[in-house]
């Protein structure tokens, strides 16, 4: 059975650096660990030895136990529609001109993409851990949500009355529904613009089926998934993270825990200055005791009132570049649900 | 920054970029003038900046001069074509406008035009002095400021084709468009502002933006002290030497510190205000 971690959280509070930090401690305990990443930094990527590779899983050359691989966050509908769609339809869809445009747009699409990738990781038992890094947009909710959205969109009762029944029958589509919203369109854009949008729609539409039951697939796959929320005491992050922590219960699970990046140590926030210190220092050791304080007002405000599990990541100022580095970057972290998060092995 | 008529802000997602809009709204209004802020993303951070809970596409006052909305592409799609077509009743169309939304969330720069032409709209009005935008990030800015020019490039004729151009000019003209790019001292923020620099300089479809970095820590000289007090200062100082790393490759144009232990993002926006106060 393959466990599965998704790190979720808002954007810049480290979540890339965080989940390659878990599969390098996971796979030093012996545990076979793929870690699936979004748009590493250059710094970590050449870490986790996916510099110049793919989305297909790389096994790291000093670590036996580690592989990684990263997703290619613009593949988006060109995946979904290889695997769903016909080929001739596949290769007339990826050809439109507003494929690249309405792939880079929608972002639900490359979510999508992203999470059925990562579910077949998953699905391949190949590893005892996957630990997913969520792409950033929507801060991993999309993740989520993607799938649903995905079939909705293709198979939604909009473009159902647009394209026009079950099966998209061009003729039917322009007599019935499309033609006064293309004269409409035409009034104002002066093209057939929309009529060569609503074409690739119709191609998009015969995907449905495979959208819908692959989409079901990804769903059980990420309802089966530990969740972690990922955040800083930072008042924007926080928010987010309570955003996060009150929605995912619905979406998917209760997260197991709520993790703090960047933390201080505790004692720090009682820390009053020696009178004899020189001013700058003083000034210092002001600002970082109240830093301290948020941080615990920010933890306290999970534990008391949402009953979250907290865990603590100690701030490092240097980005980990190797494999050392992200072990030692969790070595000292408290309370992270390691027996929830790790299979037995 | 008192001139231009439209403020456009983005940045990495992460980099504080709703809280230096929200900073920025407030100094504008401190100097009296009339305010539209617009928030662009669902779920945007501007709304709690304000703290004023979420906001709605109809522009609502949050302090006395300033109103604030939410974009929300549908209403902005149905407000553009009633006006277009002159039927002031299109709502009861909403079919018809439905679906012309999801022909137009897969045409690449219609989707984008109609809130970028929105707000440009708001700007010609003369209901404000200053349109304020918490724009998308980076990564997809490029397709919002591109939308007019792409547009006239996709369709020769028709009401957009027009419309398109006064807002291409708009945008580019540096005495009506500031652009402002908030970043970080950090590997990420930095690689990706140096691209959004690049593009737009290549591009020309705004004026070179002015960069923030955010969140920097001031320099200290002080010998290490003892303890705990020496634990501070350690971590204070590594913190600003990597720092100065990144902020090597900035643009020096301008910083604004760290916020040491602040609650709230209102907290966050008022002090940013006063950081802010007097830019160029």
């Amino acid at each position: 059975m393959t466990k599965t971690v998704l790190v979720t959280g808002a954007g810049g509070v480290g979540k890339t650096t965080f989940s390659a930090a878990l599969a390098v401690t996971a796979a030093r305990r012996g545990v076979r660990t793929l870690v699936v990443t979004v748009d590493p930094a250059r710094r970590l990527a050449s870490a986790l030895g996916i510099e110049h590779l793919g989305d297909e899983p790389q096994p790291h050359g000093d670590e036996p136990n580690l592989w990684a691989a990263m997703l290619d966050s613009m593949a988006s509908w060109r995946a979904v529609a290889m695997r769903h769609a016909d080929p001739t339809v596949a290769t007339r869809l990826a050809d439109n001109e507003f494929f690249q445009a309405a792939s880079e747009h929608f972002p639900a699409s490359q979510a999508y993409a992203a999470a059925d990738q990562a579910a077949t990781f998953v699905q391949a038992r190949a590893w005892d851990l996957v630990v997913i890094d969520t792409p950033p947009s929507g801060g991993g909710i999309d993740f989520f949500t993607a799938p649903a959205q995905m079939a909705d969109l293709v198979g939604g009762r909009l473009l159902r009355w647009i394209t026009g029944g079950p099966l998209p029958g061009r003729r039917f589509f322009y007599d019935r529904a499309a033609r006064p919203v293309l004269r409409m369109a035409d009034t104002i854009l002066g093209s057939g613009l929309l009529e060569r949008v609503s074409e690739f729609l119709i191609d998009l539409r015969t995907t449905y089926d495979g959208v819908a039951r692959r989409g079901r697939e990804i769903e059980r796959v990420l309802r089966d998934a530990s969740i972690l929320v990922l955040t800083t005491a930072d008042p924007a992050p926080v928010s987010e993270a309570v955003r996060f922590y009150r929605q995912l219960p619905d979406i998917a699970s209760v997260p197991a825990a709520v993790v703090f990046n960047r933390s201080l140590p505790p004692a720090w926030s009682s820390t009053v200055p020696d009178p004899g210190l020189p001013a700058a220092a003083s000034h210092v050791v002001a600002q970082w005791s109240a830093e301290t304080l948020r941080q615990a007002d920010a933890r306290g405000e999970f534990s008391t009132r949402y009953g979250a599990r907290v865990a603590t990541v100690p701030w490092q100022p240097d980005a980990p570049t190797d494999l050392a580095g992200l072990e030692t970057l969790l070595r000292e972290a408290e309370g992270i649900p390691w027996s929830e998060l790790l299979p037995d092995v | 920054m008192l001139d231009e008529r439209l403020v456009i802000v983005s940045g990495k997602g992460g980099v504080g970029k709703s809280a230096v809009t929200a900073a920025l709204a407030l100094g504008a209004q401190r100097h009296g003038l009339r305010i539209l802020a617009v928030e662009m993303e669902t779920g945007g951070g501007l709304s709690a900046h304000f703290g004023t809970g979420p906001l709605g596409f109809a522009p609502r006052e949050v302090r006395p001069g300033m109103h604030a909305m939410h974009m929300v592409r549908s209403e902005a799609l149905l407000e553009y074509l009633s006006l277009q077509l002159r039927l002031p009743g299109l709502g009861r169309f909403g079919a018809i406008a439905r679906a012309f939304d999801a022909l137009a969330t897969a045409a690449p720069a219609v989707r984008e035009i109609v809130t970028i032409g929105k707000i440009l709209w708001e700007v010609r009005e003369d209901r404000w002095d200053m349109v304020l935008v918490d724009a998308p990030p980076t990564g997809q800015i490029a397709s919002y400021l591109r939308a007019p020019t792409s547009i006239t490039e996709l369709v020769a004729t028709g009401r957009i084709s027009h419309q398109a151009e006064w807002m291409a000019a708009t945008l580019a003209d540096p005495a009506l468009t500031r652009m402002i790019v908030v970043t970080l001292a950090e590997e990420l923020p930095t690689t990706e502002t140096e691209d959004t620099l690049a593009w737009i300089d290549a591009s020309g479809v705004v004026t070179t933006p002015t960069v923030i970095t955010n969140r920097v820590l001031d320099p200290i000289r002080v010998k290490t002290p003892a303890g705990v007090a020496g634990e501070m200062v350690t971590l204070h100082k590594a913190l600003v030497a990597e720092q100065g790393e990144w902020l090597k490759r900035l643009p020096p144009d301008v910083t604004l510190p760290y916020m040491f232990g602040l609650f709230t993002p209102t907290e966050v926006a008022a002090h940013l205000s006063d950081r802010l106060e007097g830019l160029e």
